[in-house]
């Protein structure tokens, strides 16, 4: 564990944004149900401002139930734990965090343009603004033709578009995304990881944290992939995969892609 | 020409199906937008009789039978009336009649009304709190299990023979299937959905309105479905106990008073009115619901 801290970011990028860049600080988190597992344990880490992190580790290694603390959704036992240097709960009312779910997590009776507007909806943002913002956000993911449509008549790639749109909306700090892509074929799944480099790249003051079973896309996503081990859960090892951005399909099919998917596999059979 | 145009095309097998529109399409495109028109509203027809038409002939042979059958054996109409005693009472008396549908509809719907409002906000008062719900709920469903037969009089004694005792009859014996199929919709939102609401910093009201009622509408139409029958039912026994007569008596009450009078063909049109009346209110509420749920609910979308 002390291995992880050591392991943390590129200096040059956080010596630049200094102490306010820290967006999630995890010291010797642990979450013990009340049943008695132990879901994470010792677990360290230093998220910055404009990272890249994937969460890599098969099932039960305590990746949903790191993501659920950060959201607030629940609480952990021991340890300290800021999100945008607070606590969850008072950083969730910021409203500088948005979550993409596997589940498209679309309301089926609504329009797009009102499912992609909701969290602005909620906050009592004017109507005006909000179909603006709404247009905008689903402009950026390829959709702006389809503001009157239901969400039913979309295919399941769409919908996931549909979903990062909304978290989109409000231009958050710290995007938190479940397994987004793990319900989608290879094909639909890769143009989406292309899309998704895009918007971040486009905005280099947001965050995202990404949970995924596929080492391929680790790899392929992150500016640092967290390596997860089960029971109890916590953190193998942070691999840097410092290949610059953009990375196109070129990179996919590159021995350096080849190199990081085999370090990443490597360490999680450990 | 066949094997020519089988050669381009790809697909051997789209020959024989694309061959005969081929003409049609280049030369007049309107010509075959109308033919195609035609066609699926001609199959909209036949699939309309297709469907009508069975229970047809079961209805006119089971009233052919019934006639027959009463009419060669000799028993009096005040016993078994005959098909045709029937029309004839129902033709007879067809402004009572009408009275009474008219005075029956007015009950039923409003005792349907009732419970359509007090069961659905019951249910959200009762979702929003668990504890509410767990201490409140079960007196809700004892509630249910006394016969309304038998608290019928306490109500007339409360509210005087008539229309307001009538309509809280039939709200009563309506209410309980809208409240419990909503509350059943209400608890049953998707918990990731709720997380999102959660997570978005939803208050407890937004999440109700604009998620969980949404949520639940199939589940409130159901229970609409099944209460709106009820509330005929609970407005003729309603009419049994508290109806009065004058010139504004409902079907139950002129059910009461046919079969005093052993008029047994006009007590049938009466029954049979009722029925009809059943059937017309669910089909209402019916279309109602498909009309609502088509463009997202997967129940009523192939419908």
């Amino acid at each position: 564990m002390s291995s992880s801290l050591a392991a943390i970011p590129s200096a040059g990028e956080e010596a630049g944004s200094g102490a306010s860049g820290l967006l999630v600080g995890m010291e010797q988190i642990g979450k013990i149900y009340p049943n008695g597992t132990v879901a994470v344990q010792n677990v360290n880490l230093r998220v910055g401002e404009g990272e890249f992190l994937c969460f890599v580790g098969p099932s039960g290694c305590g990746k949903s139930t790191i993501f659920n603390m950060i959201a607030g959704l629940t609480g952990h036992t021991s340890g300290r734990l800021s999100v945008l240097g607070t606590t969850p709960k008072e950083a969730r009312k910021m409203n500088e965090i948005a979550f993409v779910f596997q589940e498209h997590t679309l309301l089926p009776w609504s329009k797009l343009i009102d499912n992609v507007t909701m969290p602005l909806t909620l906050r009592g943002v004017p109507k005006k603004e909000r179909i603006r913002e709404g247009e905008r956000v689903l402009e950026l993911v390829g959709l702006k033709d389809y503001l009157k449509v239901l969400p039913r008549q979309l295919s399941g790639g769409m919908k996931m578009r549909v979903s990062i749109a909304r978290a989109l909306i409000s231009r958050p700090k710290l995007l938190l995304m479940d397994e987004p892509f793990g319900a989608l074929d290879e094909i639909t799944r890769q143009s989406l990881q292309d899309e998704l480099l895009n918007i971040w790249r486009q905005d280099r003051k947001m965050t995202v944290l990404f949970i995924t079973h596929n080492v391929f896309e680790a790899a392929f996503l992150s500016t640092r992939v967290v390596v997860m081990t089960p029971r109890p859960g916590k953190i193998a090892d942070i691999l840097e995969i410092p290949t610059p951005f953009p990375r196109s399909d070129d990179y996919r099919s590159s021995p350096e892609f080849g190199r990081h998917v085999h370090a990443v596999s490597e360490t999680l059979k450990h | 020409m066949e094997k020519l145009v089988a050669s381009v095309n790809v697909l051997p097998e789209q020959e024989s199906g694309a061959s005969p529109s081929v003409p049609a399409a280049a030369s007049v495109p309107d010509g075959r937008m109308g033919r195609k028109n035609a066609s699926s509203s001609g199959s909209l027809s036949r699939k309309i009789v297709s469907l009508a038409v069975p229970p047809l002939v079961v209805f006119v042979l089971f009233v052919a039978l019934w006639e027959i059958v009463i009419r060669m054996s000799g028993v009096q109409p005040y016993l078994f009336p005959k098909p045709s005693d029937i029309v004839t009472a129902a033709s007879e008396n067809w402004h009572n009649l009408l009275v009474s549908v008219r005075t029956t509809i007015a009950e039923a719907v409003l005792g349907f009304a009732l419970s359509v409002v007090l069961g659905v906000a019951f249910a959200v008062l009762l979702a929003l709190s668990k504890t509410v719900e767990r201490s409140v709920y079960p007196y809700a469903i004892i509630l249910q299990t006394i016969p309304i037969v038998a608290v019928a009089p306490i109500i007339v004694i409360w509210f005087g023979a008539g229309m307001n005792a009538i309509v809280i009859i039939a709200f009563l014996i309506a209410f309980f299937p809208i409240l419990s199929n909503t509350l059943i919709g209400l608890n049953s939102t998707e918990m990731n959905m709720k997380n999102l609401f959660y997570l978005y910093n939803a208050t407890k009201w937004q999440t109700i309105w604009r998620l969980r009622i949404p949520a639940a509408l199939p589940y409130i139409l159901a229970g609409m479905k099944i209460s709106c029958s009820l509330s005929v039912v609970g407005a003729i026994v309603g009419e049994y106990i508290a109806g009065i007569g004058g010139l504004q008596g409902g079907l139950g009450y002129a059910i009461t008073v046919a079969s005093t009078r052993l008029q047994t063909a006009y007590l049938f049109a009466c029954g049979l009115t009722a029925a009809v009346m059943g059937i017309v209110f669910f089909l209402l509420i019916n279309a109602l619901s498909n009309r609502l749920l088509r463009s997202w609910h997967d129940s009523a979308i192939n419908s």
